[in-house]
């Protein structure tokens, strides 16, 4: 404990002496003020539970102890703040636990009577009092200057962000975090915490941590809507939080933790919905003859190129029609840009076809029964709508498939033009977190070269995630900046973790990544310029992180200190890392507690030694294609060209093929 | 030695006399006779010449055309003999470098000297380093089309050619950066230009003259185009190409490889303008809402603040439209409560807010209320209103939090309407509510911070001022060039005017939409880039592009072997398809993949092709020679065989063998 609050407290202190520095750059010798506001009104609440009692009775001793650690640690760090900033007095959680017991009682009566689902407000972390009154804090921005920025404006500009920056770190101290009730396969459920930074990915980690499945790329977390009778996957890149923070109060919608097959359907057989809609028997045959290379080429040219290619889907779907109860036939077409529709008396040109919907509001959902429920043609429902939509509303697209497989592949096909690569993304993190690496090692030589592109950080960050067409750019809103920022740390940090695993360095979650572009921090403070470790969350990483529940209940000690900086700014580039079999932000329990808890843990992390390190150039070389063999003097003569010709380009074609196979 | 002779003047060796023209092939040019042998070789000869013609003059670059076997005598160490020159070969002693006119891709004309000797994929490597574009095996030369007779002569304006025949590029070093440009850009402030030209993305075409350009109006008129291709394998002397002629240079095969903006901005930029002109000229279809996006992304909001957009534009000082907005601006500095900025920490914790009254209109079912005049402040993400501002301390009429919000512009910049329409999402569904400013100023602050909230981001985050920015100047060029057609003003100063909504589109929208329609259609699709830089906006152009469905698909109109009609071949990057050539449905389609071997029967103009399962494809060309063809599907594998790791240097042989084949025929 004294450590790791000496460890903040060097943080801080640091962090602060460097705001201090930018303060003083810019003339302003005050200290910055702080937030005058909380983000949000609520911090915390649960998912699932009827009041907050249960919500944290359910939640397993471990999970307890981390949710205790992390309270003592935010109130240890506000006791360092307390004695670093003499101005601050806001931002910082003055919390005593008695304080937090009135909270959680004040909290329970809010849970509603429903049986199942309720959220009620457990604020442990508790509302911030109001803001200092400070004069200045009242005066609103004014607009930017609006004429082009002059060079020294520019600089200002620039310190003025990085001061921003580091404000912004010091507000992640206040993390939000749910108690989330997850519903199991075999009725039974399991309570998590889980903080606003998690995504769908971190949270299946997690759950893996606790369930003991296999880690199959087929879990997925399941949000079901009783009401509206849909229902969908979580996408592992979206954030759970925000997701949930969509739902009412009152709302019986669950979270499923289950396997669906349909998850990542395309990248296993991905014939089926990129070469199917054209004549039925024969591309059924050839489904079943797609061997794994063709798969392998068909994915490649589907999902890295510069821009995704989306199956060309088309056909007749029921629409059910506005408020009413009836369901009119019409033809529809997906494109990268949406689905359309084709208008009566037209053609199915691009020039003809109306548009339905674009994907950029909404979100996708299964309909269950709703042959029942809203009369529909068929039970292959799938609907459209806006995901802070709870009830029924006019709002709310539904279209109805003639059959599973059609349904299916429009589900995917949408899911394709909206989320683009990051499907992929996602689909190579869940096989590499899998640890499948019988899929690949079936493979072949192409084992190593293929999964090595997620991991290939050049590639995507240079070129950017190849936006689906038509899609406009936008921060999802489902997924702020700071999160997908936090994501690209976590991919960052899974990228590094080869190269840092050698260190043995348990308890470290997330070693944040200092972005060369920020403040060059020195070693302590080097997480302040990761978005998703700031000083004060220190003991709280453990908890996001998904380590966090293993922290050992006995010693109660707070997560190691992080590991000594080692030099990262110079680590090698990291080489692919698609066997590698730990969970990616579920670090390896500390040594301590190795002996209790490595019963329950996952299969140990394989040796360094097995690190890609030894396998990994020989596979990428071989994956460069030989070269075709060399043409002889062409022989043919000009009348005979037909068959000499025959013969060479017969030869040629088979010694491509050959290379391929040899590929491959 | 060639040339021995008796003393009576009789030659008694084998030699026999050669005559050689000197220049181009034009037959008036002067001549020189040689003595040679059979066995002369042809350097010899070539000195011989030179001797001849006792002329300083660097004729390093000169060679012997045979004419009658449209062949270049480029082995010097071959003998006449092994040629088959015999005394009345016809031989033109020339330059192998000639001067062409391009036609890139953004439509400038750019003259410089190709190669006439080599095979054309090695001209056009050539072509594409002095160009500094990279993966020059993506691109070829078409001839260009022939120029319909007008009966009346138009006076077209004289167009503007760039000229970059007179640099010469060290040969085997990659060119170095200077100043920003390859160096050999960088000699003279005409070559420069020319850099520009070819890294900047040119103003949107004039409407008039998009209407007048030729545009595809049926699948068969697509073919056209593929049929100008030119050959790979042999050079352009052997094809017919004269000095001076005018050749298309254009992305042939759809598979771009590595595209990086960084490394290859001439690059991106032409396949940006292709992509754009292929757009405009409807060679390929796209939906309306998909086309609003192309517009949109043609004037990317931050284009214009770093002045990197239209060439040749006036500096923003000097357009009196953004003074006007400069003084807008600083005076709703004031307008917006709050003072300047003394205290730039102060700025950056305080979450500015907006607070003004505007009109409010909320369309419900059976009311015939307008817009009514509230108080409505806007702090964070939420939109709150009150009756007047004296209420404003208490509860609002309705609060909205725009977070995920739908925004809409609904602006009309002549009829002075500037109106946000927003869809607010809520557990219950959506609600609409429109919110009427003033002007141009008023809408782009409240519009911008909509954008903003409906990212859940306040006006706070560093992105606001520029989004204003974009917004405002996205209007200003509204109001000077929102016109039509009609009163546009037309010649080459166009473009200063401002920006006419239908420059952007192809034009069928243009005859679907009145321009006053159509500007809040882009303004809408606007909003989501208008924070991409050049580049980006370029990059996104182009992805957008590949995502339509007829991407890439180069059209043949062929005969299928047993079929009495024509159909279309479209041949894209991995599959061929058989396409309906009357109603344009696509009947098959084989994927490269699956594809055995492929053959040409050149004497019956025949291409045979075998897929897996003994599956077996014939047809003969009817658009274009099968050679065109042939050297699609052979560049398409070629192109497929690149590979990340193999680096810059280009398989030419490989190519050359996959495309080749035909020299006999």
């Amino acid at each position: 404990m004294g450590e790791s609050s000496e460890d903040i407290d060097q943080m801080f202190s640091t962090l602060l002496g460097e705001m201090d520095l930018l303060t003083q750059s810019l003339g302003v010798d005050t200290l910055p003020p702080p937030d005058p506001k909380p983000p949000r009104a609520e911090f915390n609440y649960s998912v699932g539970f009827k009041d907050l009692n249960e919500s944290l009775n359910a939640l397993e001793d471990q999970d307890l102890d981390a949710l205790m650690a992390d309270l003592v640690a935010d109130i240890s760090e506000a006791e360092q703040r307390t004695i670093q900033a003499q101005k601050e007095s806001s931002q910082n959680q003055h919390h005593s636990a008695s304080l937090q017991a009135s909270n959680f009682s004040d909290a329970a009566p809010l849970g509603y009577g429903t049986n199942v689902a309720a959220i009620g407000i457990s604020q442990y972390e508790e509302d911030l009092p109001p803001p200092p009154a400070d004069p200045v804090l009242d005066l609103p921005l004014p607009p930017p200057p609006p004429d082009p920025l002059s060079q020294e404006e520019k600089e200002a500009q620039a310190k003025a962000d990085k001061i921003k920056l580091a404000l912004e770190k010091l507000k992640e101290a206040k993390v939000k975090k749910l108690v989330v009730k997850v519903h199991m396969n075999d009725n039974s459920t399991k309570s998590l915490m889980v903080d606003e930074r998690q995504l769908a990915r971190d949270v299946l980690d997690n759950l893996f941590e606790k369930t003991h499945c296999d880690y199959n790329v087929n879990w997925c977390l399941y949000e079901i809507y009783p009401e509206l009778q849909i229902e969908r996957f979580f996408e592992d890149h979206e954030n759970v939080v925000e997701v949930l923070s969509d739902w009412t109060r009152d709302t019986e919608n669950k979270v499923l933790f289950l396997e669906k097959e349909e998850k990542y359907a395309v990248f296993k057989n991905p014939q089926n919905f990129y070469l199917d809609n054209r004549g039925k028997k024969e591309s059924k045959e050839t489904s079943e003859k797609m061997n794994a290379k063709n798969k392998e080429s068909l994915l490649e040219e589907s999902f890295c190129g510069t821009s995704v290619i989306v199956p060309e889907l088309e056909g007749a779907l029921y629409l059910k029609e506005d408020g009413k109860k009836s369901w009119k036939r019409r033809y529809f077409l997906l494109r990268a840009s949406g689905i359309y529709y084709v208008p009566k008396g037209k053609t199915k040109t691009s020039r003809d076809l109306a548009c339905f919907i674009q994907f950029e509001n909404v979100n996708i959902y299964y309909g269950t029964q709703h042959k029942m429920k809203y009369k529909a043609p068929t039970d292959y429902c799938f609907v459209l709508k806006h995901p802070q939509i709870q009830k029924e509303s006019q709002y709310i697209k539904y279209l109805c498939c003639d059959d599973a497989r059609t349904l299916n592949q429009w589900v995917m096909g949408i899911r394709i033009a909206k989320y683009g690569k990051t499907l992929y993304d996602n689909y190579q993190r869940a096989v590499a977190k899998a640890g499948l690496a019988s899929r690949w090692t079936n493979l072949g030589t192409v084992n190593a070269a293929a999964p090595a592109q997620p991991a290939q950080p050049s590639t995507g960050p240079k070129t950017g995630t190849p936006q689906p067409n038509g899609q406009m750019p936008q921060a999802a809103h489902s997924v702020s900046a700071v999160l997908q920022e936090a994501q690209t740390h976590a991919e960052t940090w899974k990228d590094k973790k080869p190269a840092l695993g050698n260190h043995q360095q348990p308890g470290t979650p997330r070693a944040p990544q200092a972005p060369k572009s920020s403040l060059p921090p020195p070693p302590p403070v080097r997480r302040s310029s990761d978005t998703s470790g700031s000083p004060a969350t220190t003991p709280k990483v453990k908890g996001t992180g998904g380590g966090g529940f293993l922290a050992p209940p006995v010693d109660f000690l707070p997560p190691p200190p992080p590991p000594p900086p080692v030099d990262d700014p110079e680590l090698p580039p990291p080489p692919p890392d698609f066997m590698e079999p730990p969970p990616d932000f579920v670090p390896p329990p500390p040594p301590s507690c190795a002996g209790t808890a490595g019963s329950e843990l996952p299969p140990p992390p394989q040796p360094p030694v097995l690190a890609p390190d030894s396998t990994r150039p020989s596979p990428a070389v071989a994956k460069r294609p030989p070269m075709p063999p060399k043409r002889q003097e062409n022989p043919a003569p000009p009348g005979g060209a037909g068959g000499g010709e025959q013969d060479f380009m017969s030869d040629l074609m088979k010694a491509l093929q050959k290379k391929r196979g040899n590929v491959s | 030695m060639a040339g021995m002779k008796t003393a009576s003047g009789d030659y008694i060796d084998s030699s026999w006399e050669l005559r050689v023209f000197v220049g181009e092939e034009d037959p008036e040019a002067e001549s020189v006779t040689l003595r040679v042998t059979g066995e002369s070789h042809i350097g010899g000869v070539l000195l011989k010449i030179v001797e001849k013609i006792n002329r300083k003059q660097d004729w390093s670059d000169h060679a012997i055309w045979w004419e009658q076997k449209r062949q270049w005598l480029l082995q010097t160490h071959w003998t006449l003999d092994k040629y088959g020159i015999l005394a009345d070969a016809r031989l033109f002693f020339g330059p192998q470098h000639r001067p062409v006119i391009l036609r890139l891709p953004n439509r400038r004309a750019l003259r410089l000297r190709a190669s006439f000797s080599q095979p054309l994929f090695q001209a056009v490597a050539a072509i594409c380093r002095l160009l500094s574009i990279r993966h020059p095996e993506e691109l070829s030369l078409l001839r260009a089309p022939e120029k319909k007779e007008k009966k009346k002569k138009e006076k077209e304006p004289e167009e503007e050619v760039y000229d970059l025949s007179k640099v010469v590029l060290a040969g085997g070093v990659a060119p170095a950066l200077f100043r920003g440009m390859p160096a050999h850009f960088s000699d003279s402030a005409q070559t420069e230009a020319c850099y520009h030209m070819l890294s900047r993305p040119q103003p949107p075409p004039e409407p008039l003259l998009l209407q007048r350009l030729l545009r595809p109006s049926s699948l068969s008129d697509k073919t056209q185009l593929h049929s100008r291709w030119l050959d790979s394998s042999r050079c352009l002397m052997q094809q017919g190409v004269k000095a001076g002629d005018m050749l298309w240079l254009r992305f042939k095969y759809y598979s771009f490889f590595d595209l990086d903006p960084k490394t290859d901005p001439v690059r991106l930029t032409q396949l940006y303008e292709q992509a754009r002109w292929d757009l405009l000229l409807e060679e390929i279809d796209c939906t309306e809402e998909e086309m609003m996006v192309f517009a949109a992304l043609q004037v990317p909001g931050r284009a214009f603040q770093s002045g990197g957009y239209l060439q040749g534009s006036p500096p923003a000082g000097t357009d009196p439209g953004l003074d006007d907005l400069d003084a807008a601006l600083s005076n709703l500095e004031v307008k917006l409560e709050g003072s300047a900025p003394t205290d730039v920490l102060d700025s950056l914790t305080t979450i500015p807010e907006l607070k003004d009254h505007l009109r409010i209109f909320r369309p419900r079912k059976l009311t015939l209320k307008g817009y009514r005049q509230h108080w409505v402040v806007f702090k964070e993400t939420t939109l709150s209103y009150y009756k007047n501002q004296d209420e404003a301390p208490g509860d609002p009429i309705q609060q909205l939090n725009l977070k995920g919000c739908e925004v809409v512009p609904d602006v009309n910049v002549s009829g002075q309407k500037f109106c946000i329409k927003l869809l607010v999402p809520s557990p219950e569904g959506m609600s609409e509510i429109y919110l009427r400013c003033q002007d141009e100023q008023q809408y782009a602050h409240w519009m911008a911070g909509c954008r903003l909230a409906s990212k859940g981001r306040t006006m706070a985050d560093s992105s606001y001022a520029s989004e204003v920015q974009a917004i405002l100047a996205f209007l200003s060029l509204q109001r000077t060039g929102g016109g039509g057609p009609g009163n546009h003003p037309q010649g080459p100063d166009a473009s200063t005017e401002g920006l006419n909504p239908y420059g952007l589109v192809a034009p069928r929208f243009q005859r679907k939409f009145k321009a006053k329609q159509l500007t809040p259609r882009i303004l809408e699709a606007h909003q989501n880039v208008a924070q991409l830089s050049l580049t980006e906006a370029q990059l996104r152009f182009i992805q957008a592009w590949q995502s339509l469905p007829d991407f890439g698909i180069s059209y043949v109109m062929v005969r299928f072997k047993g079929s009495r009609k024509d159909e279309i071949l479209g041949i894209a990057n991995n599959r061929l398809i058989r396409i309906d050539l009357a109603v344009g449905d696509v009947v098959k389609t084989w994927r490269f993949s699956n594809m055995r071997q492929w053959n040409v029967n050149w004497d019956i103009r025949q291409v045979a092709i075998e897929f897996d399962e003994h599956i077996n494809v014939a047809f003969s060309c009817v658009s274009a020679s099968c050679r065109i063809v042939h050297e699609y599907i052979g560049g398409y594998i070629f192109l497929s065989t690149r590979e990340r790791a193999r680096g810059e240097e280009l398989d030419e042989d490989l190519f050359l063998q996959l495309t080749g084949g035909h020299e006999a025929f």
